[in-house]
Formats: structure tokens, C-alpha cells, sequence
């Protein structure tokens, strides 16, 4: 038998990190709802700074680690450049009104359709499939730009990406399920909608995506769901557009937020705001704007046809008053509203230069 | 029996809807928002937490003024709407909501204040509110 080792002394413990925590003896109780980011905005847990020094992913409330390297060359450390106030009960509906481009679609009940009604949708989900790869992109890359500190903000973010992910695949499998597949592409990636992903600013790239691209959006996916053939587009273009109204809601708080609290920087927005008018909304920038594979595509399917294309475009026509008259209202809602009463905005004009 | 519209009827929905779990996926769930129903006269107000419609009242136009949103249709558009979900199990594809409100030129779902945010509501939540109405489908349904 041998002697047994002396192993004194070799495994002292070092537990002094059980005494570097953040606030302590705290306990988050659920609400109604389970318990969400909001129930657990507790103490100093819950305190946002206006202006972040975390450069080193540091989780907002744990006790700082002296030497630590900077792992994040943040860009986004102001609150005011991103901040929402319902950025918590964003990220929990994002999560909790999921669903699942395989089981939630019912791909059994699309039927053989005309070639022209076939083509149209298939040069439809080939444009939606290109703008949602812009839209999953650009939120993913503010992500990693903004201090962990102002995470709600991200997470949100982050479920978006998520959304447009499973936007890009639904389309795709629309086009490949009914013996048509993807058409030409549009060249939305290029242009204004392409331009949104320049931005230099977090507040210049959210009102370019989420007010007024996705805000045109929403209406083409609820237009969609109108000219729906089948049960299948009816599903996937519904829940699409409920997808795309929070990432609107993102836009319109976000707006909200900042032109409270930096009010010096409304009349930069107003001139994002200018641009996003003279393109995306009202002019050749918005893909339901007259003419092109996009827009014809929808004047054919909301005709019901080739032939009764003049039918669909007047119908088309109509559908954009309504998009523009919810836009208008959305920027009221943002805090923008004068735009509309000072003669700064030609939305209306444009509109109808353009129709 | 319930007769639409009335408190009993929205009750009877509610129940069948709050006991249905496969409504609180596939894109339903979450829904918190005050909406209005007005056929013809006749003024209801229903309250959305969480996964369930939690409260349905009669109400007058004034209440319209605190709402997200309501939804207005004549009394003969509502019962079409309904009796084609009963027909069908369901909104057929030219009786959703959504199809019901592009089809109108100012649309199905309004507001008072004007907020679009709020009245965004009605798109943001939408799939909830058609398996809402859905749910009629099994009740029985009096005018």
C-alpha cells in the first residue's frame, strides 16, 4: 500500500469573487405575463445611464472587473441615439407572438394558379426576399454598435433580425411551392432602400428602416394578405404585417424618445425625413409606386390579372392613399407632426405628381 | 344561443376563445390593447392582457374616445362577416379583417384620437384578433 499524497496546502480556494456582485438579496417576482424584462427593472438593475462608459461588455449592473480589457469599440453610448420606453414590452411580444414559417403556413391549401398570377406572386416574394436580407442586416450591425448598458434597446433589435430571418425564408418557400420559383431581382438592395444601411447615425437608420421603409412595407404585406389566392399567402402576409407593425412601433418610440430629450437634433431628423418623402414614400423609391416588376406584379394581383391590370392599379392607387395617410400619421405620432402644417413636407404633392 | 351583438354574445366568444391554447401561438399570444366594436348604434369595448380577452362591455360613443382602436361596419356588414366565419370555420378569404379594412375606403379600424401608434395596434396584433372572431364559429349565433 502505498503512503497517501499530502495534498495540503495545493488547493486553497481563492473565493474572493464571491464577493464582487452586484446589488445583492434581490428577488424579481413575476407578473401576469411570467416574469418578463420588465419585472426585473429592479433597484439599480433597472437604471440606464444617459451616457455609457461600458467598453468592456460588462453586463449592466454586475460589479465592473478593474483591468479588464475593452472588448466593444461601441458606437452607440448615448441613450437619446437609441433609446424607447417600451423597448422591455417590445422584446416580450417579439418573443411571445413567434411563429414558424414550416407548421404555422398552410402550404397544403396552394392550388395551381394562372401563369400571370403565379408569376406576379413569385416576382413578389423575390423582391421581399431581397428587401428583408437589407432589413435583417442593418439591425444586426447597429447591435454590436451599441453599449450593453442600453441591452432592451438591443434585444429588441435582435428580435427583429430574427423576424426579417424568418421573412426572407417564408418568401423563398412561397416562390418554390407552387411550380413557379424566383423571378428576376429588383435591385431593392441598391437605392434608397439600399442607402439605409449607409447611415452613419443609429436615429438616420431608424427612421429610414423602421418609419418609412417598413411603414411601406406593412401596407404591401397587408395588401398582400388582401390579394392573397390561397389560406397559405392569407397566414404568411398576415403575419408578416404583424412582424413589421412592431418593428413600426420601434420607430415611432424611438422617435418619440429622442425628440424629447434632444430636441436639438429634430430638424436633422426632419431632414431625414425630407429624403425618406421625396423616395421611399411618394416616389420612385417605393416598390408600390406605378410601374416595374414590383408594382405591376401588385397591379396584377390585386386585379385579378393581366387583363384587369387598369382595374388593379386603380385599386393599388387607393391602397397607397391610405399607406401615405398612415405614414402622415405616424410621423404625427413620433412628434413630427409640424412638418405637415409648415408647408415642409410635399407628401401630398409628390403623391400626386407621382399617381 | 347568443344574439349578436350583445354582451352575452362577446362572452360566449371570450370563453371560447381564453379555453383555446393553440390561439396563443402560431403568431397569436401577447395581446394588450383596449379595442372597440361598433355595429351600427351599438357600442362594445373589449379588453385584451396577456393570452385572453379578459372583459367585453356595452358601451356609448363616448367610451370610443379611450380605446386603441374600433372596428365599424354597418350591422349587415358585421353579420356577413360572422355568418361567413360560421359557414366556413372560419374567415374565408374575402372576410378576414385585414381584407375587410383595405376593402373600405376608410377602412374597418379607426380611432377617435387619431394616434396611429395606437390605431397600429389593429395590424400589430391582428392574427389574435381574426382567431377571436374565429372562435364564433363555435358558438351559435342569433340576429
Amino acid at each position: 500500500m502505498s503512503e497517501a499524497v499530502d495534498t495540503s496546502g495545493e488547493h486553497e480556494l481563492d473565493l474572493s469573487w464571491m464577493d464582487q456582485k452586484g446589488p445583492w438579496d434581490t428577488k424579481a417576482e413575476e407578473s401576469r405575463y411570467g416574469l418578463t424584462l420588465a419585472d426585473i427593472q429592479i433597484g439599480e438593475y433597472g437604471e440606464t445611464p444617459d451616457v455609457s462608459d461600458n467598453l468592456t461588455g460588462r453586463p449592466r449592473g454586475s460589479a465592473p472587473r478593474p483591468g479588464s480589457y475593452r472588448i466593444g469599440n461601441y458606437a452607440v453610448r448615448t441613450k437619446n441615439e437609441i433609446w424607447l420606453d417600451n423597448a422591455s414590452f417590445l422584446y416580450e411580444e417579439a418573443l411571445q407572438r413567434q411563429w414558424s414559417s414550416a407548421t404555422d403556413v398552410p402550404w397544403h391549401t396552394i392550388e395551381p394558379l394562372p401563369d400571370d398570377i403565379e408569376q406576379a406572386e413569385c416576382q413578389l416574394a423575390t423582391f421581399f426576399t431581397e428587401v428583408e436580407f437589407v432589413a435583417g442586416d442593418v439591425p444586426a450591425r447597429w447591435v454590436s454598435e451599441t453599449t450593453p448598458d442600453f441591452f432592451e434597446a438591443r434585444q429588441v433589435l435582435l428580435a427583429q433580425v430574427m423576424d426579417e430571418s424568418r421573412h426572407m425564408d417564408v418568401f423563398r418557400k412561397r416562390a418554390m411551392a407552387n411550380g413557379g420559383g424566383l423571378m428576376q431581382a429588383t435591385g431593392a438592395t441598391s437605392g434608397f432602400v439600399g442607402s439605409i444601411d449607409l447611415s452613419r447615425d443609429f436615429t438616420e437608420m431608424s427612421s429610414r428602416l423602421h418609419l418609412s421603409g417598413e411603414g411601406a412595407v406593412l401596407t404591401m404585406f397587408r395588401m398582400g394578405e388582401l390579394m392573397a389566392q390561397n389560406e397559405a399567402e392569407k397566414a404568411m402576409y398576415r403575419l408578416c404585417a404583424q412582424d413589421e407593425a412592431r418593428h413600426v412601433a420601434f420607430g415611432v418610440m424611438h422617435m418619440r424618445y429622442m425628440s424629447a430629450a434632444a430636441p436639438e437634433r429634430r430638424e436633422e431628423i426632419h431632414c431625414y425625413l425630407d429624403e425618406a418623402e421625396g423616395q421611399i414614400v411618394s416616389g420612385v423609391g417605393n416598390p408600390a409606386a406605378r410601374g416595374g416588376p414590383v408594382g405591376e406584379s401588385l397591379a396584377i394581383l390585386l386585379g385579378g390579372g393581366k387583363d384587369k391590370f387598369d382595374e388593379g392599379m386603380n385599386m393599388l392607387t387607393a391602397i397607397r392613399r391610405r399607406q401615405f395617410r398612415e405614414y402622415k400619421k405616424r410621423i404625427v405620432s413620433a412628434g413630427f407632426g409640424e412638418r405637415f402644417e409648415n408647408g415642409r413636407s410635399r407628401l401630398m404633392e409628390m403623391f400626386e405628381e407621382a399617381a | 344561443m347568443a344574439k349578436f351583438p350583445s354582451v352575452r354574445w362577446f362572452d360566449a366568444v371570450r370563453e371560447v376563445f381564453n379555453g383555446d391554447e393553440s390561439v396563443q401561438g402560431g403568431g397569436g399570444g401577447y395581446c394588450n390593447c383596449i379595442a372597440g366594436m361598433k355595429v351600427g348604434k351599438d357600442v362594445f369595448v373589449l379588453t385584451f392582457e396577456g393570452v385572453e380577452c379578459t372583459e367585453a362591455v356595452k358601451a356609448d360613443d363616448a367610451a370610443l374616445d379611450d380605446v386603441d382602436f374600433y372596428l365599424d361596419m354597418a350591422p349587415a356588414d358585421w353579420r356577413e362577416m360572422i355568418s361567413n366565419i360560421h359557414s366556413n370555420n372560419g374567415a374565408d378569404r374575402h372576410h378576414t379583417l385585414n381584407t375587410l379594412d383595405l376593402e373600405r375606403e376608410d377602412g374597418l379600424a379607426t380611432s377617435h384620437h387619431g394616434d396611429q401608434y395606437r390605431e397600429d395596434l389593429f395590424f400589430r396584433y391582428n392574427q389574435t384578433f381574426q382567431y377571436f372572431f374565429n372562435a364564433s364559429a363555435r358558438i351559435r349565433t342569433d340576429f
